[in-house]
Formats: structure tokens, C-alpha cells, sequence
């Protein structure tokens, strides 16, 4: 097993590195979270146009490139350290993963060209209340009319929704819990904005009146689908936080060496040093759990349902530990609207939480091994 | 349409550099990157082969110890090719040097164009494309800010201090490129990925049909004979504001004679 990364890959993060640098600043970012969608459309187009990001994973046969989970954690860590502002984890990741995952060949030679090509953007409806984490609670109803189907109930916490040209929601059916596809426009999609804490990535709410919709796979396997795809969000949202903590990390570091306090630079005190090796210390852990979690997503499944809860909880913790420190380390400055600490800290929290917080997860892992 | 491009491999301009103490020229070892303002000239070639319907893009590139990291860059934005040279007698070669050899490797294969940028950020001496068209005997338009193809000939829009000229020339011809001609791609993984199996054709000095007394430090006509620091910026004045410190502004802003 080789854990390094290929010069290939190596020349795929740098190529998107710049490209984010040049294209998506966090003043850009900023003025881009002031606006009404949220996304910026001319880095998505060229994102998936050009370097080809959206399709980086799905397989060519519909219209991807063919690699795989590691170049996809490769571009997520980038999109993460950017607080890239495109439905990138919504549409790519989610969404992609969703249709794969249902094995509905009909679903996927026609949405999956779309997601790979940008066109479209596909939002998946998995939850329903606060601190839902599964989905066998799930209220959402789907009744057969004719060959399709018609969904009732709201969904929320729906990652992107706003943008979103098709939805995939998670429905109880007849004979149990299915996914299902819906087209954005149709009547009976209403779809608001759920307030969120995190600026640079929108949450929505759907509400389904008798939405017509048709079935992804087999009645049934919503349950199965649900687990695997959250297993992947997992390992793929553990890639992108890793990205935004090695930033604050880089940012602490950065201002401990030049601010000046009782004479010389505060990176010199214990304390800042101790902060600052801390952050190391999680940073660069949770990237050993999340480069893992992306290599079992392609190459051994059972040790997924092991690896994906790992890289979440302690992932997730360590992005907190590090957007926070960072603040701390900063000092008045970064608590201020204008210095962008707050913003990785406020995607940090919301990442956290996000399918479920740390405890959740390190309980299922727990679970997973057998303790 | 063949375009040739020249592509500079230099040490990484992201970590700190280093002057030989002796020869005074940089040192080049260890991995080297594409020269940035090289991604230009390789954007510019790809679009004019592309809009002309066919041919492809070979860089040209003259590096030590056989290094390939930079070409690849380039390879991956859709370059067909690559011809390196590599020779331990290159080491010291002044700019003359530089451009002979690169005219020998160009010479081998006939082009429509060659195209380089206008100078390297390693080097800065911007005196090589010129260079390279007389040795080729080929006319030379250097910093073009626009280019395009009318027939057998390229239409360029050459910056100028004051504007631009609009300059019509014959291919095949030498064409130096700015940074603002055209957005340089990022490149795709697949084309990272394809870039791999690129041919990238390694020449030495005899394959050229050069010799060493010709190039290198051994054929330099240029030396670079003494460096000093670059001069500090000297401090600036601080007036502290008993309200009165605006009087001190004007005072001074007058004797710039800017009020």
C-alpha cells in the first residue's frame, strides 16, 4: 500500500491550487457570499470545463474522467482550503455518489453527463429535523402514481439546494425507504433558504406538495444507499476540512512570526508555540485519516464503514481545535468581521455538525469495529 | 500549423534563490518548475494550432541534468511534444549561448512559428528570442500582446510604450510573447495524466552539431563580473500629530513641487 501521493497527483492539487488562488481569492469568496445564490458561476464553469473537476471521479462512460475517490479528496482538500464558494461537495460528491450508489443505469447516463460536464447541480435531500443523523425516521412519503411517484413533506439542511436543477430525496415508500429523483422546477418543489451559520456554503429548505418523482434503483434500498453515500460524504468532507485547517494553521503560524508583543514576535512565547504544535499535531492526523478514508472508498469497502466515521469525528474535531486556536492566536483582530479567521470558524463548526457531530460518529465506529 | 515553443525550466521562484559565489549565476539543481510567464507562449501556440485545424505544439527547452519537471507542466496544458537539451558543457551559458542552442534544436524540424515569451524570470536578460531569429534568419516581433493568422501571415498587436503596433509578418517567423496575450490554462488531470506519455526526446550538445568550445561558460561572450545587494529602502519620516502635522505634509508635498 503506498500512502504518498504520485507526481500526478501532486501536479493535480497544484494546478488547482493556483487556479483557486487566481480565481476564487477570499475576497472573492467574500463577495460572493454577499450575493443572492451563493455560487459563483463563472469558477464552477471553468472548474468543470476546463479542469475538469466535476467529473474527475465518474466514470467515462458517463462522461467523467475515471479516477477516483483520492484525486477527488485531492481537488475537495483544495475547494476546502479555498472555502471555495461552488456546489462542488453538494453536486460531485453527494449527488454523483447518490446515482452511482442507486445503480439506476437510466438515472445515470442521464444526470451523471450532467454533473460531469457542470450543466448540472444536483442536491440531495437527506434530512429532515435537527440532529437527524439517519434516515429510518424519515417522514418524507412517496405514493405510486402510475409507473412515477409523488413525494409529501419538507426536507431540510438540503447542502446547496438554492442552485440545485435536480434533487434526490430520500423517501418512505411502500415498501420502505427509496431515493428518489426530482426535477428542481416542477411543480410542487418549493425551495427556501435555511438559515446557517456558514456563510460560504448555503443550506436550503424543500418543500414537496405532491412533487412528482421517479424511483432511483430498487423500492427499498434507501436505507443501503443512505449509509454508503454518507460513508463517502464523510471521507470526501474529512478532505475538504483538512484543507481549511492546514490554512488556519498556515495563517496562525504566519502572523505568530511577524506580530510584535513585550518586544519580539509572539510565536516566540510557550504558549503561542504550544498552540501552534498542537494545531500540527491534529492537522496533520486527520489528514492521515482522511487521505485513508478516500484510498478504502475505492479499494476495500468493509474497512469504509470503519475509516469514514474515524475521519469524520477526529477530522472534524481538528478543524475546530485549529479554525478556534487560530482566533486565539490572532487576538483582537480575529475577531473581527474584516480578518477572514472567522470564516474558516464558522465552516469549521458547520462541517462539524454536518450528517451528524463528533460523538455520533465516533459511536458508530465503535459499532464498526465491535467495542 | 507547427508552432515550436521555448520553455525555460527555473528552480522554483516560490523558494529562496542562490548565487553561485564564484560564477555569480544561479544555481539549478534539484527539481526545476516552468517558467511562468513560459505558460503564455504555450497558451498562445495551443489556441493558433487549434483555431488553424490542425498541427501541434513542440516546446523546445535547454535544462541541466536531463530535467523534464517544467516540460511536463507544459505537456499537460496540451503541448504535443518536447525536445530538451541537456549537456554538461551548457552549464554557465550566457544568453547567446542559450539562443544557439535553441536555434540548432528548432532547426531540426521545419515551423510555421516560434514563440517565446519576452523574457525569463530567472534571467531577465530578454535578449534570446531576438537572438534565436538571427540565427534562424527569421523576423522577429517581440512583445506581442495579440495574435492572429491572416493566411501565411500572423497579424500582431506589439506593445509599445505609448500603445500598440499593429505589425503584419510573414511565417515562419519569431514571435516573443507578454504576459496578457492569452489566459494560460490550468491544466486538466487527464491531461496531467496524458502528459506522462508524452515523447520528450533528450539531445546532447553533439546531436546538435555544436561543440562545447561554442556554448557554456567555455563560449560565453558574456560574464557576469560583480553583484552587490540591492539598495535599502531608506527609512521614512514619522512626524507625530500634534495637530499640526498637516503643515508638514504641505511643506513637504512643496518642495516636490506637486502643489
Amino acid at each position: 500500500m503506498n500512502f504518498a501521493f504520485s507526481e500526478e497527483q501532486q501536479e493535480l492539487r497544484n494546478s488547482v491550487r493556483r487556479f483557486l488562488e487566481d480565481k476564487s481569492p477570499i475576497s472573492n469568496v467574500r463577495k460572493v457570499m454577499e450575493t443572492e445564490s451563493g455560487v459563483d458561476e463563472v469558477l464552477w464553469t471553468q472548474a468543470a470545463e476546463q479542469l475538469g473537476l466535476c467529473g474527475i471521479a465518474i466514470p467515462e462512460a458517463y462522461g467523467g474522467l475515471g479516477f477516483g475517490s483520492v484525486e477527488q479528496a485531492i481537488v475537495l482538500e483544495e475547494l476546502g482550503r479555498a472555502l471555495a464558494p461552488i456546489p462542488y461537495l453538494s453536486s460531485v460528491v453527494l449527488g454523483a455518489n447518490a446515482i452511482m450508489l442507486s445503480s439506476d443505469e437510466e438515472a445515470k447516463s442521464k444526470l451523471l453527463p450532467l454533473i460531469s460536464s457542470g450543466e448540472g447541480r444536483v442536491a440531495v435531500a437527506m434530512f429532515e429535523k435537527p440532529h437527524d443523523v439517519g434516515v429510518t425516521e424519515c417522514e418524507t412519503k412517496a405514493t405510486a402514481d402510475g409507473g412515477n411517484y409523488r413525494l409529501q413533506d419538507t426536507k431540510r439542511y438540503v447542502i446547496d439546494g438554492q442552485v440545485a436543477s435536480d434533487l434526490l430525496v430520500f423517501a418512505k415508500g411502500p415498501q420502505g425507504i427509496s431515493l428518489f429523483h426530482v426535477e428542481a422546477k416542477s411543480a410542487g418543489v418549493v425551495v427556501s433558504e435555511q438559515p446557517s451559520l456558514d456563510l460560504t456554503r448555503r443550506l436550503a429548505i424543500v418543500e414537496l406538495n405532491d412533487a412528482p418523482a421517479s424511483l432511483l434503483g430498487s423500492e427499498g434500498s434507501g436505507e443501503e444507499i443512505f449509509e454508503r453515500l454518507r460513508d463517502i460524504a464523510c471521507v470526501q468532507l474529512a478532505n475538504e476540512m483538512m484543507g481549511g485547517a492546514q490554512r488556519v494553521l498556515e495563517m496562525a503560524v504566519d502572523y505568530a512570526k511577524v506580530r510584535i508583543q513585550f518586544g519580539r514576535p509572539i510565536g516566540s512565547f510557550q504558549a503561542i508555540k504550544h498552540k501552534c504544535a498542537d494545531m500540527l499535531v491534529e492537522v496533520e492526523s486527520g489528514k492521515s485519516a482522511a487521505y485513508y478514508g478516500a484510498w478504502a472508498a475505492d479499494n476495500d469497502p468493509e474497512e469504509l464503514r470503519v475509516a469514514a466515521p474515524l475521519a469524520k469525528a477526529f477530522c472534524a474535531d481538528a478543524f475546530y481545535l485549529a479554525a478556534s486556536e487560530n482566533i486565539q492566536i490572532h487576538g483582537g483582530i480575529g475577531f473581527t468581521w474584516e480578518h477572514d479567521a472567522h470564516l474558516y470558524f464558522k465552516r469549521a463548526k458547520s462541517s462539524q455538525l454536518m450528517f451528524g457531530d463528533s460523538s455520533y460518529f465516533r459511536s458508530k465506529l465503535a459499532t464498526s469495529i465491535g467495542i | 500549423m507547427n508552432i515550436a515553443v521555448c520553455v525555460k525550466q527555473i528552480p522554483d521562484p516560490a523558494a529562496p534563490g542562490r548565487l553561485d559565489p564564484n560564477t555569480f549565476n544561479l544555481v539549478r539543481e534539484g527539481k526545476l518548475v516552468m517558467d511562468d510567464s513560459d505558460s503564455y507562449g504555450v497558451e498562445m501556440a495551443l489556441q493558433l494550432v487549434d483555431r488553424a485545424g490542425g498541427g501541434e505544439v513542440t516546446l523546445i527547452s535547454m535544462a541541466p541534468n536531463g530535467e523534464t519537471s517544467g516540460l511536463r507542466t507544459a505537456l499537460a496544458m496540451g503541448a504535443a511534444k518536447a525536445v530538451l537539451v541537456s549537456d554538461p558543457a551548457l552549464g554557465g551559458s550566457d544568453a547567446l549561448s542559450t539562443a544557439k542552442v535553441l536555434a540548432a534544436a528548432i532547426l531540426r524540424n521545419p515551423f510555421d512559428m516560434v514563440i517565446t515569451a519576452t523574457e525569463s524570470t530567472d534571467g531577465y536578460t530578454g535578449t534570446v528570442p531576438v537572438q534565436i531569429a538571427e540565427i534562424l534568419g527569421l523576423p522577429a516581433v517581440s512583445f506581442a500582446k495579440k495574435v492572429t493568422l491572416d493566411g501565411n501571415k500572423a497579424m500582431i498587436e506589439r506593445q509599445s510604450e505609448s500603445g500598440y503596433d499593429e505589425v503584419a509578418c510573414e511565417l515562419p517567423a519569431v514571435v516573443s510573447v507578454t504576459a496578457g496575450v492569452v489566459e494560460p490554462r490550468y491544466p486538466s488531470f487527464k491531461g496531467i495524466m496524458a502528459a506522462k506519455s508524452k515523447p520528450i526526446e533528450t539531445l546532447s550538445l553533439s546531436d546538435l552539431g555544436l561543440s562545447a568550445d561554442q556554448v557554456g561558460a567555455a563560449g560565453a561572450r558574456e560574464a557576469i563580473v560583480s553583484l552587490r545587494k540591492a539598495e535599502a529602502r531608506q527609512a521614512g519620516q514619522i512626524i507625530e500629530d500634534d495637530g499640526e502635522a498637516f503643515a508638514k505634509i504641505i511643506e513637504y508635498l512643496e518642495q516636490l513641487k506637486v502643489v
